[in-house]
């Protein structure tokens, strides 16, 4: 039987069965939507984090103080100390500039409406650390020593403009007891481990001004970046040297982008896992269904299988008849459940604020599952069909 | 050389342990052309005889020769081309595809020989026209009474235009005067194309307008005889 001929039949016999087809289908939508949006999403994920080191560049590290047991009972950490931080590149060989930030958080004010923002105080270099864009005014300069300016984040900037808390730069906004003045605005930056998320979602202020604020704050990171050459590991021995040399020596932890983009490896891997977890089952549970639509159509079609088997069919064309159409079936239910895979990545990345894309691996990907699923779900209820006696066939009903 | 010929054809069923026969040594010849209609009492395996004829059911014993060759060992796959080739079956319940229009009811034969659609359709087109239904092409079953309904699925029978036409109670659920109608078309067909009919009927009437009529008794053939076509 010709293909174009078979594949119009079978369409033909699925809508006169349409209620329980679409039910049939309901395992199979969510299975292929959700094995789509979980590979969307790791693969935005990733992109993500990988824009963001095509922006900053890989020679950048993020230096933590490790927290000691004494201290954990006791409180906050004391924090690094400003001058031994800004000391490093004079004095490390390996260390080109640094960018220190403390971070905090504080309401915002403004007719009667309020609402939680962090904060980060930062130095000058901050800006080049991090390859940022204004999209209007400056950024926080070192002259601004103790001043009330505010650089605005990308995605605050715009959440802002929408409230209409803030119109632009020049303006004064109210932040716990304080008046800030907006002196500049960023323009959204790729996001992912290594840039500080406040420089989407937050304030930045002079790190003067914020460690004045309360003594609670405390520099808790440093960025570095480390002249040409020179590998993380090699950077990470002499500042790890330098710190415990201080008077008041201390430990601390070093993130590498190798080490993010390792880490950041292994998360896709067990996402792999527990996406192919999910998808199976899934996958599983709508195969079944769809077997179970089959198999009833035949007892439902046992006349009809006759008759073409009395005008000449054979077993393979009555085969090929229900398999086709139980590939069909599932690949309607694959292209639903792209639809919805596709629809709920669009929704997270929104709402991550990574970049959308329709990831085309992910689709072929739906379509071949969809397809085999058909096939192997498909197979035993069309050997049934081909197998019937014809004669008994005829006689059901 | 006969059309075919069983020689003492024997089929048994089994029902639960016991085989039942139902066909005790059927012979039976007949040459291209005729116009045979069977007789005989319900259950005497009338339409067991047919399905053997037709290669829908495998006799348990005996011979039977399709145009001289010997049809026992067979496969499925021959018996499916044979059927598509040699046979036309009518059956009593119509037995159309209620999905289908009257078009695609008759290209079905033609489908499983791989024609492509133009094909099918011109022939499918050609044998409506024949039994007069050409102008219901675009019909479902269901918007056709029952005498249009038996005519689709005689135009199904032809389209492959087979050697045998295998009627078992064409009539039989059609009043007399729709019955006689199709009874016409069987006649004409039979002497205009020439076309070997079989058909099954419980009708006298209807087996009196037929040259030759069997009639079987408990498994056997009982009499066979010609008589001179008349008037019902
Ligand atoms: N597949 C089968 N399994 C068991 N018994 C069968 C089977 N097919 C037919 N029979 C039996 O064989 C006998 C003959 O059946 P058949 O259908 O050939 O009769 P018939 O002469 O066509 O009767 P009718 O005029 O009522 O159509 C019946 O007793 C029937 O029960
Ligand atoms: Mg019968």
């Amino acid at each position: 039987m010709m293909l174009k001929a078979s594949l119009r039949e079978a369409a033909r016999s699925l809508a006169a069965a349409k209620q329980r087809s679409l039910l049939a289908l309901l395992g199979i939508v969510i299975g292929i939507g959700s094995v789509i949006a979980l590979v969307s999403m790791g693969t935005m994920a990733q992109r993500e984090t990988l824009r963001q080191f095509m922006e900053m560049g890989t020679d950048v590290i993020s230096i933590q103080e490790e927290q000691r047991r004494e201290d954990r009972a006791g409180g906050a950490p004391p924090g690094f100390s400003l001058e031994d931080v800004l000391e490093m590149p004079a004095r490390l060989a390996s260390v080109r500039s640094v960018a220190p930030y403390a971070s905090a958080f504080g309401e915002l004010r403004k007719e009667g409406q309020r609402q939680s923002i962090p904060i980060l105080g930062v130095t000058e270099g901050f800006l080049d650390m991090n390859k940022l864009a204004l999209a209007e005014g400056r950024f926080i300069s070192d002259l601004d020593v103790l001043m009330s300016h505010a650089v605005v984040g990308g995605n605050l900037a715009e959440r802002l403009v929408k409230q209409g808390i803030i119109a632009g730069v020049g303006e004064d906004i109210y932040f716990d007891d304080r008046k800030l003045t907006v002196v500049g605005v960023l323009r959204p930056a790729a996001m992912g481990a290594m840039r500080p998320y406040e420089c989407n979602e937050g304030l930045m202020l002079p790190i003067s001004t914020v460690l004045r604020l309360s003594p609670q704050n405390t520099v808790r990171t440093v960025m570095a970046r480390l002249e040409p050459g020179v590998t993380s590991s090699q950077a990470a021995d002499e500042i790890r040297q330098y710190f415990s040399s201080l008077p008041r020596a201390g430990q601390v932890r070093i993130t590498s982008p190798e080490q993010i983009i390792e880490h950041m490896e292994r998360q896709s891997r067990m996402f792999t896992l527990l996406l192919g977890a999910i998808g199976s089952i899934s996958l599983i549970v709508g195969g079944v269904g769809v077997m179970n639509v089959m198999l009833v159509s035949v007892s439902e079609r046992k006349r009809e299988i006759g008759i073409r088997r009395a005008l000449g069919a054979q077993k393979k064309d009555i085969q090929w008849q229900f398999l086709i159409e139980s590939v069909l079936l599932s690949l309607m239910g694959g292209f639903l459940g792209i639809v919805l895979g596709v629809g709920a990545s669009f929704l997270i990345a929104r709402y991550s604020q990574w970049q959308f894309e329709i990831i085309h691996g992910a689709l072929v990907l739906g379509v071949g599952v969809s397809m085999a699923v058909g096939i192997f779900f498909g197979y035993y209820p069309a050997r049934q069909a081909a197998a019937l006696n014809p004669i008994q066939a005829l006689r059901a009903e | 050389m006969s059309l075919f010929k069983l020689e003492n054809i024997r089929k048994s069923f089994a029902l639960g342990p016991v085989q039942v026969e139902v066909l005790k040594g059927v012979n039976l010849e007949v040459e291209a052309g005729e116009l045979v209609s069977i007789m005989g009492t319900s259950g005497c395996g009338k339409s067991t005889l047919m399905n053997v004829i037709g290669f829908l059911d495998q006799p348990t014993s005996g011979r039977y020769l399709l145009e001289g060759r010997e049809t026992s060992s067979l496969t499925d796959e021959e018996l499916s081309t044979i059927r598509n080739k040699k046979i036309g079956f009518v059956f009593q319940q119509f037995n159309l595809l209620s999905r289908l229009t009257a078009l695609e009811n008759v290209c079905l034969p033609l489908i499983y020989r791989g024609l492509n659609e133009r094909e099918q359709h011109r022939i499918a087109r050609e044998m409506l026209a024949q039994v007069g239904m050409d102008e219901r092409a675009g019909h479902k079953p269901t918007e056709l009474s029952g005498g249009q309904q038996q005519r689709v699925a005689i135009a199904r029978a032809l389209a492959g235009s087979p050697s045998i036409i295998l009627a078992d109670e064409p009539t039989g659920a059609l009043d007399t005067r729709v019955g006689q109608d199709i009874m016409n078309l069987f006649l004409e067909l039979n002497s205009d194309k020439n076309i070997t009919t079989i058909l099954i009927t419980h009708d006298p009437n209807i087996a009196a307008q037929c040259r030759r009529v069997v009639r079987m008794k408990d498994g056997k053939v009982a009499q066979s005889a010609d008589q001179a076509r008349g008037a019902p």
